[in-house]
């Protein structure tokens, strides 16, 4: 139920927030749920991106942070696994 | 004794058998092919979402108000009504001389005006959204002029209903212009975030505070200098731009065809 206010809040702050709050409670959300950075710039490429430009930034650094997110999963879910 | 093992949930593990994010990215993914096989009815869905954000902003900013100090506020009030009083008054004497001028202008002088549903910093790419597209006669390539005259973009994008502005500020747009009263040529370029930048060499003696203008019917100040940034090893310094018109309060933008291509505002790198 958290998890997804959190995310709902996140992909929602890209309508009444700076770009930046978005930014940040997707990489906040990011810890619980990985693919909400992906999601959240997805969203924000949907809203805001002319579709004529060039390549759409926002999505990638979400891609990004969302493969980052499942990284450091992996890790401490090896971490926990082992103990 | 033997020992049972039970496996502890861990909140960072996902309980179900399809993630909640996955589900998030399927439905962000179909937003994205929905504003892009149909912008217009994609457009006509959200904006009443923005609207509602802008009337949250300025409740929030009005209840904000009335936690200030009330002496100052009083003051200010004051100063304000004086102020205004006396603004109504050249008004309406600009107002009476404006009529016969007006009267010289060719139809499309005023231009379309159209509200703004989205804007920067919302909008992370230095674009406008409004409330006018092709069904009002706004067209690509139309010059955008905030209050004051001030030029603040260009339309990249007019659907039926609703269109897009790229701001002069955004990354990628280059703009040509010239600085101060010496007329020093410039090619400005948008860094984002309403900024802009621009090249000049040291000789120029751009000092901050000087008003950057563009072309159009006359000259037409698009900013002023706020800062002028130089290496001792380079015969050229940066000057960093602020603009005239705030771009992450405008309500309102006037449309108007100003002759320019559309791709003569851009870069290659611009839309």
């Amino acid at each position: 139920m958290i998890r997804t206010i959190g995310m709902l809040s996140a992909f929602s702050s890209a309508i009444f927030f700076p770009w930046p709050m978005t930014a940040c409670l997707a990489l906040g959300m990011a810890i619980f749920e990985p693919w909400t950075p992906l999601a959240a710039g997805l969203i924000v490429e949907a809203l805001y991106r002319p579709h004529a430009a060039g390549l759409p930034w926002f999505a990638a650094a979400g891609a990004a942070a969302t493969a980052v997110a499942f990284f450091i999963r992996a890790r401490l879910k090896t971490g926990i696994v082992e103990r | 004794m033997k020992r049972i093992f039970s496996a502890r949930r861990n909140a960072l593990l996902p309980q179900q058998a399809v993630s909640r994010g996955a589900v998030a990215v399927a439905v962000a993914a179909a937003l994205y092919a929905f504003s892009a096989l149909a912008p217009n009815a994609f457009w006509a869905v959200v904006s009443p979402a923005f609207r509602a954000s802008d009337a949250l902003a300025s409740g929030a900013r009005s209840f904000l108000a009335g936690f200030g100090n009330t002496a100052a506020l009083a003051a200010r009030n004051e100063d304000l009504a004086r102020k205004n009083s006396a603004l109504a008054s050249e008004n309406e004497a600009l107002r009476q001389n404006s009529a016969d001028v007006t009267a010289l202008v060719s139809a499309a002088g005023s231009g379309i005006v159209a509200s703004v549903i989205a804007r920067p910093p919302e909008s992370p790419y230095d674009t406008l959204v409004l409330a006018a597209g092709a069904k009002s006669g706004v067209a690509r390539g139309m010059e955008a002029f905030a209050a004051g005259g001030v030029p603040v973009g260009f339309v990249s994008e007019a659907l039926d209903d609703f269109s897009r502005v790229t701001l002069f500020s955004s990354p990628g747009v280059v703009t040509d212009g010239w600085v101060g009263q010496a007329n020093v040529p410039l090619t400005i370029r948008g860094t984002g975030g309403g900024a802009f930048e621009a090249t000049a060499a040291r000789d120029a003696a751009v000092a901050p505070g000087a008003v950057v203008f563009v072309p159009g019917p006359g000259q037409l100040p698009i900013g002023s200098v706020v800062r002028v940034d130089s290496d001792p090893l380079s015969p050229s310094v940066t000057l960093r731009i602020a603009p005239a018109a705030n771009p992450f309060s405008i309500a309102w933008v006037s449309l108007r065809a100003t002759g320019v291509p559309p791709g003569a505002f851009a870069s290659s790198t611009a839309p």
